[in-house]
């Protein structure tokens, strides 16, 4: 069986961030790079598949990154991925969703999988919707936000986080699965993965050979950037230090009283 | 793009506020186009949902109570929505950004060749384009999108826009059902694990728990009664959620849900950035806690130093008997 996990790579979000106002993206000089904190319980995922299911089970990670961000990806084969195939082209920069998607969806469909696993979200974009258009361009179904996934032969059996509860849900491979931070606890490499993970292949693929039919980068977006404005920053607000529970709410009222929200 | 096509999420015929919303703008956005403004109800119940909608300002209410839209995952919502789109012609396409709004516009969008753009919180036009403003990197930008193609997705935070009612032609349209589909993914239960009504995307008031509400009982006894009081829903740090306390839908923050409720309340949480990126668009916040040096000091409106287990049942009775 192959499984195929996708990740990305995102700024740490402790770092200070700003966007350069010519280019409209982000500053990435001087914020370390870390692996999506949301893939890696898509990575433990896989590994325990793995795990369960043995014989000739892979995990393969793949993403789209520049080629700096090879080494960043490796610690996905420490945790026990066996191989990574990551899609590096100048092309891509500007890549908005749409264009992600696609790149990704054609560079798995060409490794080939029976299940595609993927965070939910990632901690930059945040938007959470790579899952769902990725499903839909590698024309399988898309089970997203699982906290619970099982297999037996084809079948998968799913518990799927809702708003305030959740749905058992069953479907059949081949399919995409996104899952969250309910699922697992993912592991940390050992110093033997760490050390195996040097041996273990990442392909570089450039973006030629994947033969797309339409362009990519920012040519090929579907949405454009016009615009980025500095949000209004929150500004220290008044403290009240309270002698018990009474005066503490009476100056909580008082305050949403004020602010028209009682 | 010319039209306007809402995505409506209905609890079992009962209208998600957010839905509403989206009708409303739909209806102003449509008309700075020249086009019109359609809703898309789907599953149990969606007949009640239209006769609902019709006193919002739409033009036409496309209505399905086919049973695969709530006995199969996404799907065939995504089918339905598409065969709209296609009737339509070019057009913007709102869904809310909620879990259900999310899976079934990414897949739409992707189908249509689409952009996309998430997290919307303001919509303009200009011409024949639509600008959607979106707060990024944890609420530090604010970044304008347009789109490229012939149709657009946007997914709109929940609590952005007003829902006005205003008299619409509001013509009722049956849809049929789309033709040649199997599915795949069957939904074999729906279990709700708390009475909670709104999720915290949704609500308008949150009162959420941190490591300093010390363990899982508050979220069930006195958070939640707040959060009734005040007709919210409760929310989490991190910390809260990683200590077992409550689920990870609850979950506030870098690694659970972004939102900008009007007001927010912070119980026993610091405050450090991964929960802020989580929370700092709200309206107004809240911050009670033991300890005045907290981070959240430097950003909320009010920081009340004291006993949250004395002061939060204390303030449910005060607004209950406001």
């Amino acid at each position: 069986m192959k499984i195929v996990v996708t990740v990305k790579l995102v700024p740490d979000t402790n770092a200070d961030k700003r966007i350069d106002p010519g280019t409209k993206r982000l500053v990435r000089a001087g914020v370390d790079t870390v692996l999506n904190p949301f893939d890696e319980f898509a990575i433990e995922a896989g590994l325990q598949l793995k795990e369960k299911l043995g014989g000739d089970t892979t995990v393969t990670v793949v993403a789209m990154v520049p080629e700096t961000g090879k080494e960043i990806v490796r610690k996905a084969l420490a945790m026990g991925a066996d191989d990574a195939i990551i899609v590096s082209d100048a092309a891509l920069v500007g890549s908005d969703l749409w264009t992600t998607a696609s790149v990704l969806a054609k560079a798995i469909g060409t490794k080939g999988f029976d299940l595609v696993l993927c965070g939910t979200q990632s901690t930059d974009a945040n938007s959470g919707n790579l899952p769902g258009e990725l499903a839909e361009l590698l024309g399988v179904p898309g089970l997203t936000n699982v906290r619970k996934l099982e297999l037996a032969g084809t079948t998968v059996n799913a518990e799927r986080e809702t708003d305030n509860g959740y749905q058992k849900i069953s479907a059949e491979l081949p399919l995409l699965v996104s899952v969250t931070k309910s699922i697992n606890t993912p592991r940390y490499p050992a110093l033997k993965g760490i050390m195996g993970a040097k041996k273990k292949p990442i392909a570089v693929w450039p973006v030629a050979d994947l033969a797309l039919a339409h362009p990519v980068g920012s040519s090929g977006a579907k949405t454009e950037v016009t615009d980025v404005a500095l949000a209004a920053g929150r500004s220290k607000g008044r403290s009240v230090t309270v002698a018990d529970g009474a005066e503490g709410a009476r100056v909580i009222v008082e305050f949403l009283k004020e602010k028209k929200l009682l | 793009m010319r039209d306007v096509i809402v995505f409506i999420e209905h609890k079992a015929g009962a209208a998600r506020r957010v839905s509403l919303e989206l009708a409303t703008k739909a209806a102003d956005v449509a008309k700075a186009l020249g086009g019109k403004a359609h809703a898309v109800v789907l599953g149990a119940g969606a007949h009640a949902v239209a006769t609902a909608l019709a006193a919002y300002p739409l033009d036409a209410i496309h209505v399905s109570e086919d049973a695969d839209v709530d006995a199969f995952l996404i799907d065939p919502a995504v089918d339905y929505l598409q065969a709209v789109a296609l009737a339509v012609g070019p057009a913007l396409i709102l869904v809310p950004n909620t879990m259900l709004g999310r899976d079934v516009g990414s897949r739409l969008a992707a189908r249509l060749g689409a952009g996309m753009t998430s997290d919307v919180t303001e919509l303009g036009v200009d011409g024949a384009n639509v600008n959607c403003v979106s707060p990024k990197l944890g609420g530090l930008t604010l970044t304008t999108c347009t789109f490229k193609s012939d149709y657009g997705v946007a997914a709109v935070r929940p609590n952005t826009f007003k829902a006005t009612p205003a008299a619409g032609a509001g013509e009722i349209v049956a849809l049929a059902k789309p033709a040649g589909k199997t599915y795949r993914m069957k939904v074999e239960a729906e279990v709700e694990e708390a009475a909670a009504e709104l999720g915290v995307e949704e609500a308008s008031t949150v009162i959420a728990g941190g490591r300093g509400v010390g363990g899982p009982e508050p979220f069930h006894t006195f958070l939640k009664d707040l959060a009734d009081a005040l007709g919210g829903a409760v929310g989490a740090s991190r910390a809260a959620v990683d200590a077992g306390w409550i689920s990870h839908a609850h979950q506030v923050g870098q690694t659970g849900k972004t939102i900008s409720p009007q007001l927010y309340i912070a119980c026993g949480i610091s405050g450090a950035i991964q929960h802020k990126v989580g929370m700092r668009t709200s309206g107004t916040i809240v911050a009670i806690n033991k300890d005045g040096s907290v981070p959240i000091a430097d950003f909320a409106d009010l920081l009340v130093v004291g006993d949250l287990f004395a002061i939060v049942p204390e303030l449910t009775k005060a607004v209950r008997g406001n």
